[in-house]
């Protein structure tokens, strides 16, 4: 395979953002359409490269038959929308309900979350796993939560070890995750705002205490509602087809989630904590579109040198 | 006044159907019959099929199967499922309907006046 060909291919695969199950069977027709053309045009007498540069030129643009066949498989289904909003309306339920009081609902909650997540991480990533897989990240945020109370010289050792760790955990998930679509991480990352928005109004100082406890419990409602905002954002996010649709989806939610917890904690969160907040949103939505963007250069660089080996070795 | 793109858009569903019914086609095959069929007007970027192609395999209007030629190679061939034929019986009959609408209007018979 020439190396325009393997570009070509590599490229539409790339935006097409399919899953494993169905992508060999996409890029195998595709190949197939090119070779019989091309058998085709190099009969007719054309040479190898102006039949192959004719049919790349017949068959379209990578970023128009990317983006439509992404459009073909991109809309999931009512059950999978379901599935991928279920933990957002679980957390939601936990404060419209106030069943956050109860460390036997708070964990029932957070253990079918982490077993949901790790079932769906070792069964092929599905769509659906990065809405749970976000919430797994809680505990890391609770283990943050715990340090400032540790002993001095403990705290700060603990310090030490944990932020490197913790970044470089997320991080990690980050790039498993960008293999897939870098809009999966954003998904992934989309209640973080949202957590530090309330962690932030409930304990500004970063300790909970009894006054926390009452806000908390004063919140909840709101809390819920921030939640479902979430859980609706992500069934509309399955729902639709166009890739533009749901970058903008996911940006006006985090905004109106951000908005929505500055108003109902009218005095908790000043203008500088809101500007705050949307900086961690927009970080939330373009960090990964941002570390996809330098991986994909990478990777073109690779696929040139391989091509170059392979050339020099023949 | 109507862009061909938007006609050959607003028909591709029952063009295909309507050539896998005939016979169980792949997608090269497919492009090549548009073409020769309509003498050219049917002309489109060929890398575009196979996402129509598939969302009528999603849609339960078709299905694809892998054959494996003599040559070794493999081909993905579409056929019509029974629902794909129900609609397209359908969108024909309204096909039919239009047609003769647009024939009435852009060929006026002498009861017309």
């Amino acid at each position: 395979m020439t190396l325009e060909l393997t570009q070509y291919l590599e490229s539409i695969k790339h935006d097409a953002r399919l899953e494993n199950a169905v992508e060999t069977d996409v890029m195998s027709e595709l190949e197939a359409h090119i070779e019989d053309k091309v058998h085709e045009l190099t009969e007719s007498g054309l040479s190898e490269k102006e039949a192959l540069e004719t049919c790349l030129g017949e068959m379209g643009g990578t970023r128009l038959v990317a983006r439509q066949i992404y459009e073909a498989y991109s809309q999931g289904s009512w059950k999978l929308a379901l599935l991928t909003s279920l933990p957002h309306l679980l957390f939601g339920l936990l404060f419209v309900l106030n069943w956050w009081q109860y460390p036997g609902w708070l964990s029932l909650v957070l253990l079918l979350t982490l077993a949901t997540t790790v079932y769906a991480w070792w069964h092929g990533k599905p769509t659906w796993a990065f809405s749970w897989l976000g919430y797994t990240l809680l505990p890391v945020l609770a283990v943050g939560l715990i340090l400032p109370y540790l002993p001095r010289v403990w705290s700060f050792l603990a310090l030490l070890i944990y932020f490197p760790t913790a970044l470089w955990w997320l991080f990690h998930i980050i790039v498993q995750t960008n293999k897939r679509d870098w809009l999966f991480s954003s998904l992934m990352l989309l209640p973080l705002p949202v957590i530090i928005g309330w962690f932030l109004a409930i304990s500004s100082s970063g300790r909970f205490t009894e006054y926390s406890l009452q806000l908390l419990d004063y919140f909840a409602p709101w809390i819920g509602l921030s939640f479902i905002v979430l859980a609706l954002t992500i069934a509309a996010f399955i729902r639709l087809r166009q890739r533009w649709l749901r970058v903008g989806l996911l940006a006006t939610s985090g905004l109106l989630t951000v908005t929505l917890i500055v108003h109902y904690t009218i005095g908790r969160l000043n203008t500088f904590t809101f500007f705050g907040l949307i900086l961690v949103m927009w970080g939330v939505l373009l960090v990964p579109a941002l570390l996809e963007h330098y991986l994909k250069s990478g990777r073109k660089i690779t696929l040139r040198r391989r091509h170059t080996a392979d050339s020099t070795a023949q | 006044m109507v862009p061909r793109r938007d006609l050959v858009k607003g028909s591709s569903n029952s063009l295909l159907l309507s050539l896998i019914e005939q016979q169980p086609m792949y997608g090269y095959q497919i492009v090549k019959e548009l073409a020769a069929r309509s003498q050219g007007y049917f002309r489109f970027k060929e890398g575009t099929l196979y996402p129509a192609l598939h969302r009528l395999e999603k849609s339960g209007l078709i299905t694809g199967r892998w054959q494996i030629l003599p040559n070794g190679r493999q081909r993905r061939y579409y056929y019509i499922t029974s629902k794909g034929q129900a609609k397209l019986a359908l969108e024909k009959s309204q096909w039919h309907d239009f047609l003769t609408a647009v024939k009435l209007i852009l060929q006026p018979g002498p009861s017309s006046s």
